[in-house]
């Protein structure tokens, strides 16, 4: 078979500014991509990036060549395959069950939400997306990792250093700077909470990987941490601001949404409009065909899960917002053994916490100028900016 | 071909043949039964899979595998001693007339 055709003209900046006419003609005429400026394979089809993820033993996450390790200053378990991957992810995942979150975590999120909400000013337009979005999400897994009083500037601060120094892939040396530093930071922060967790087991993820009963080595315990810390604010925050913006320009689908109480179908169509993650890598271990295309081993695969979510042969009309789909089935959490870990979380906080209550409390809220949100991102997406006039 | 029985949370029975080694989880999804999301494609990683086996046919369908307590306790419905996740059930043949029984939400 031969090789996919390739794609010289599609850059970074066009990609990251608005990538859906992009991906929708990829869809129509080139499925299977190389893009030079990228340097990776796109796959822009549903079956074909849930084909990818799912088999972790042709396409492998273990990729050496990434900037995540010197980022994390670890090789992470986004980076592993196999049982060495499934250890390091199940010491954590019973702090981000239902039944824990709901049982220990619930009452508190809803105290940190109504704290936010409470200090917004009513009748003013604010940037909620600075003012509410980014800090609650910040706050919110503050208490699920057990980080003790790291604040919300703060832990968005290393969140966006720590993805800053694993997107570089130019690797200039000064993100890695920043994020060494950042990670000296977190260190110590960590150290400083060690006897509190031992002494005083919780439901936090750093009190059940630190009092398991095999645990996992310490310099892993906090590789899960910084992961969580890079990959536990941004999407939250996206996903919420994406929520707000979708509803506030769709009137009719929001009095619906508020007349069901359907907040947890707005939150799987919001994050299948525009993912939070748009775009995730894998290596290719072995000579396949995607697509009746040769992909040759050593080849690097990029599943476009923003792409396969509007996949024409999955979704109607997969361009607009629409709450009341009979079905929603989209990768927005990815496929197989990498499935979003903070699935449950993000569905519970952001789904049935934080969006709802902040229809309640504004029921009249509208939003002046949509032109005015700009959206950014190619791997990681959502707006940037928030206006909202609260009512 | 294998056929399965769902019944959901509200006593909707939906039964559906499923490929021979497939799983229960896929089959659901093949045949578009709701009440089984199985966001993770059977990698156990997600818990939105489970199922209540039928009393009747728990002998056949054998013990968890591997990994799976750890991970039911990550579903969202209370786990019984019946619960499985789905997609480690192998549709053998003498599974034929399979019953399970799905919680009320898997998220």
């Amino acid at each position: 078979m031969p090789l996919a055709p390739v794609n010289d003209s599609v850059g970074i900046d066009a990609l990251t500014l608005d990538p859906y006419p992009i991906y929708r003609q990829m869809r129509a005429t080139t499925p299977v991509v190389r893009v030079t400026s990228v340097g990776r394979t796109f796959l822009t089809k549903a079956a074909y990036t849930k084909m990818v993820k799912d088999d972790p033993e042709t396409f492998s996450s273990d990729d050496p060549n990434t900037p995540m390790k010197p980022a994390f200053q670890a090789h992470t378990l986004m980076r592993k395959d196999g049982a060495e991957h499934r250890r390091e992810r199940m010491a954590m995942q019973m702090a981000y069950t239902p039944k824990v979150i709901k049982q220990n975590w619930a009452d508190i999120y809803r105290e940190l939400t109504d704290r936010y909400l409470d200090s917004l000013p009513r009748g003013e337009t604010v940037d909620l997306f600075g003012a509410l979005c980014g800090p609650v999400a910040a706050d919110i897994l503050t208490q699920i990792l057990g980080l003790g009083d790291a604040d919300a500037d703060t832990m968005q601060r290393w969140s966006q250093q720590l993805i800053d120094g694993a997107g570089n892939f130019g690797w200039r040396p000064e993100p890695f700077a920043v994020s060494d530093r950042a990670n000296a930071e977190m260190n110590a922060h960590f150290d400083s909470l060690i006897d509190y967790h031992k002494a005083n087991p919780n439901a936090s993820a750093f009190a059940i990987m630190l009092n398991a009963k095999d645990p996992i080595p310490k310099s892993q315990i906090y590789a899960n941490l910084k992961i969580a810390i890079g990959g536990g604010i941004n999407e939250p925050r996206d996903a919420l601001a994406t929520l707000i913006y979708g509803l506030l320009t769709n009137p009719d689908q929001l009095e619906e949404v508020k007349r069901q109480e359907a907040w947890g179908q707005t939150f799987e169509e919001g994050v299948r409009w525009v993912a939070p993650i748009q775009a995730s890598s894998r290596l290719v271990k072995e000579d396949c065909q995607i697509g009746g295309f040769d992909i040759p081993k050593g080849d690097t695969v990029m599943t476009i899960q923003a792409s396969a979510n509007r996949d024409e042969d999955v979704f109607e009309n997969g361009e607009d917002f629409v709450v009341f789909r009979d079905k929603n089935p989209h990768q927005a959490f990815g496929s197989g053994p990498h499935h979003c870990a903070g699935a449950h979380v993000a569905r519970r906080t952001v789904g049935e916490i934080m969006l709802p209550a902040l229809f309640e409390r504004f029921p009249h809220m509208t939003m002046p100028d949509p032109q005015a949100v700009k959206w950014r991102g190619f791997g990681f997406r959502g707006p940037i900016n928030l206006p909202v006039t609260l009512n | 071909m294998v056929k399965v029985t769902y019944i959901a949370a509200d006593g909707t029975t939906t039964t559906v043949e499923g490929e021979a080694f497939s799983n229960v989880m896929q089959t659901a999804l093949d045949n578009d039964v709701a009440g089984i999301v199985g966001e993770c494609g059977g990698s156990m990683m997600c818990a939105t899979c489970h199922c209540y086996v039928d009393e009747a046919w728990q002998g056949k369908t054998g013990a968890r595998n591997d990994g799976e307590d750890d991970m039911l306790d990550c579903a969202a419905g209370e786990v019984k001693p019946n619960s499985r996740l789905s997609c480690q059930i192998t549709l053998t043949p003498d599974l034929d007339g399979l019953v399970v029984h799905l919680p009320e939400a898997q998220y």
